[in-house]
């Protein structure tokens, strides 16, 4: 169609004009992508960090502890029973099984009283469930039966306490009577969970038993298994439970990370008002440019006019001009898009130990942050911007068509 | 039946709170074939009386009758589709398409009313570019022909369609005597062989002396009309 051939050797006009409306559009693009792949990078971060210091793939416990999970309740308990310990074990896809007592409790260290989060683990499971331990930088992790605790070192820091200092652990048994852990402080952690850092103390599981009074008695089962698999274990679970009559639920990691969950949320809303900001900036890039286009083409709209096209045929040949605008800004944009998110999958882009900062202070990962692929934004970003640059050229492309003849032929 | 008839047309225009009147009461008939010349003073309506009878415009009162169809009160639309198919424009200022080459411009007009055939529209354009004298040009962009060369393009462009009548309003204001001179020995050529009915407006005495009828303007009416030849 000749109209289509005109517009697009319309493009090779004003080039310096259209490259500069073909780079904004490139970069808006690539400022999303960088941004979305930034974000899902965080956010993958943050994933790994629940799953991998906090709460493993999946929780094995009871459904009312679930409930009230967030106080540390020592209600509603799980009883260890090697059978059911060893019937997870033995599943399919289950790598790990780790019990663990969970308490509040207020660590002093003879002068300070700051409230803690207990933990209370055997330390060979637990080791086979999460990658805490690897993060110990001064002295060693406990083992079973010894009063000792493993504690983040932000925490020794605001309490001032070293390997081999004593602490106390002042908590509430279950049948709320006040009691006392004294353990030796055997190991500092510093792990990518801020958390983890800041207020937890690990004790053996035994010891945080006896302490607390509640014989065998753990808040859960922590379980490690392939990621993504999570789902689809948590279910065999259930449905064993059922069978076997046992009070017991598995929720898989999501269930249990609401703030995670809080994130994601964030990080849609914060990509939406970004592609909000590029879709105008490509907006205004292709009005201008056929608005632009239009002034200098005066007297050729009149000549168009005088030879009796119709104003949609002058519509449709400016349309083609701003669409092949959008799609090459569109395929540069995914270009650059392609190599920095590329180089940022590859490479990180923070790397804040390097840098010297500890950002675990906002409450963000310490490890080295990786940009995430996101394939879908590239080819939604794509369509996209071929529907911006058709839907923003109309208005002003029938402002041009639209022209009075003789008043565009002379100018006037 | 005549070609043309124009019956009491007045324009007037309207700048601000005065009305400027063009043209004051243009009586016409133009015959099939004649090949005719508009001249007279600037500001004596030569322009405006060409876009009435191009379609470009209505006039403010009076008829226009083309083939014996009254145009003059015709829609937008209407207006547009009887140029596309009979009125073919010269303009002073060629405006010519600087992406496209000769060829791609005349081509441009004939694609508008023909969908037909590939090669037809192949050979008329190449004919008609010879017939205006630009074998060879037919890859030039507008940039790479003269002035004269461009001017041959447009009126090429605008006969490729065989149009009944062509308008052309000061079509050598900006050419060279010699090229303006080649211009109208191709427009009188063109009016000779397809039978094509020019009309064209210009200040230029030695351009005048080739057309057949002279329309003299004066504020905005005529004030002689003579044949000659
Ligand atoms: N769009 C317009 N608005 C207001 N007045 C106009 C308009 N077009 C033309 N005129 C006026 O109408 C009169 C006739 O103008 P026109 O352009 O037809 O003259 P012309 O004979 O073609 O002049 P020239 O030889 O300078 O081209 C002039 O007084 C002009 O100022
Ligand atoms: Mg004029």
């Amino acid at each position: 169609m000749f109209s289509f051939k005109l517009g697009l050797k319309n493009l090779t006009r004003q080039k310096r004009r259209n490259v500069i409306t073909i780079l904004v559009i490139a970069f808006a693009f690539f400022g999303y992508l960088f941004m979305d792949s930034v974000m899902g990078g965080i956010e993958e971060m943050s994933f790994s960090n629940i799953k991998n210091y906090d709460t493993g793939n999946i929780q094995v416990v009871h459904p009312e502890y679930w409930k009230d999970r967030e106080k540390l309740p020592l209600e509603n308990l799980i009883y260890i029973n090697q059978d059911i310990v060893d019937s997870i074990k033995n599943l399919d896809g289950v790598l790990g099984v780790s019990p663990e007592l969970r308490f509040k409790a207020n660590l002093n260290n003879g002068i300070d009283e700051v409230s803690v989060l207990g933990l209370g683990i055997s330390s060979e499971q637990y080791n086979e469930v999460f990658a805490t331990q690897n993060y110990i930088i001064e002295g060693s992790m406990f083992s079973t039966g010894e009063s000792k605790a493993v504690i983040g070192v932000k925490l020794a820091e605001l309490m001032d306490l070293k390997v081999n200092d004593y602490i106390t652990l002042l908590v509430r048994t279950k049948e709320d009577t006040f009691n006392t852990i004294d353990v030796e402080i055997s190991g500092l952690l510093n792990a990518p969970n801020p958390m983890i850092n800041n207020g937890v103390v690990f004790v053996p599981l035994d010891i945080a038993q006896q302490g607390l009074n509640v014989g065998d008695g753990v808040s859960l089962l922590a379980l490690k298994t392939a990621s993504g698999d999570e789902d689809k274990i948590a279910k065999v679970l259930m449905d064993s439970f059922k069978n076997k009559d046992l009070d017991l639920k598995a929720y898989s990691w999501r269930e249990s990370a609401e703030s995670v969950i809080a994130f994601s949320t964030a990080k849609k809303g914060g990509a939406g008002t970004i592609l909000s900001v590029v879709l105008l900036i490509g907006m205004i890039g292709i009005v201008n440019n056929v608005i632009l286009s239009a002034l200098e083409r005066t007297a050729e709209i009149g000549m168009m006019k005088a030879l009796g096209m119709r104003e949609w045929e002058i519509v449709f040949v400016f349309m083609v001009e701003a669409t092949g605008i959008g799609i090459l800004g569109g395929l540069a944009g995914c270009l650059i898009g392609f190599t920095g998110v590329g180089l940022m999958a590859k490479y990180g882009f923070v790397d804040y130990s390097a840098m010297g900062v500890d950002i675990s202070e906002f409450g963000l990962p310490i490890d080295k942050i990786y940009g995430t692929w996101n394939y879908p934004a590239f080819s939604f970003l794509f369509i996209l911007s071929i529907m911006v640059a058709l839907l923003s050229s109309i208005l002003p492309a029938y402002w041009a068509a639209h022209k009075d003849p003789v008043k565009a032929i002379y100018h006037r | 039946m005549s070609l043309l008839e124009l019956k009491g047309v007045k324009k007037i225009y309207q700048q601000g709170k005065i009305k400027v009147p063009a043209l004051r009461g243009v009586d016409l008939i133009v015959e099939q074939g004649e090949f005719s010349t508009i001249f007279g003073p600037s500001g004596s309506g030569k322009t405006t009386l060409l876009n009435m009878i191009g379609c470009l415009d209505t006039p403010t009162e009076g008829e226009i009758r083309l083939n014996g169809n009254k145009v003059s009160d015709l829609s937008r639309k209407a207006l547009a589709m009887t140029r596309r198919f009979n009125i073919g424009f010269v303009f002073q200022s060629y405006n010519l398409i600087p992406v496209l080459t000769a060829y791609e411009n005349v081509e441009f007009a004939i694609r508008l009313i023909d969908h037909t055939s590939e090669l037809k529209v192949k050979e008329r354009v190449l004919k008609i570019l010879e017939e205006v004298g630009l074998k060879g040009l037919e890859n030039r962009r507008p940039n790479e022909l003269s002035g004269g060369e461009s001017q041959r393009v447009a009126i090429a462009r605008a006969l490729v369609k065989e149009p009944k009548l062509v308008l052309a309003d000061e079509p050598t204001a900006n050419l060279d005597s010699k090229n303006a001179a080649d211009v109208v020995k191709i427009m009188v050529k063109m009016n000779k062989e397809l039978g094509t009915t020019f009309i064209f407006s210009t200040h230029d005495p030695m351009v005048m002396e080739y057309a057949h009828r002279y329309i003299n303007l004066k504020d905005g009416m005529i004030s002689a009309d003579e044949r000659r030849g």
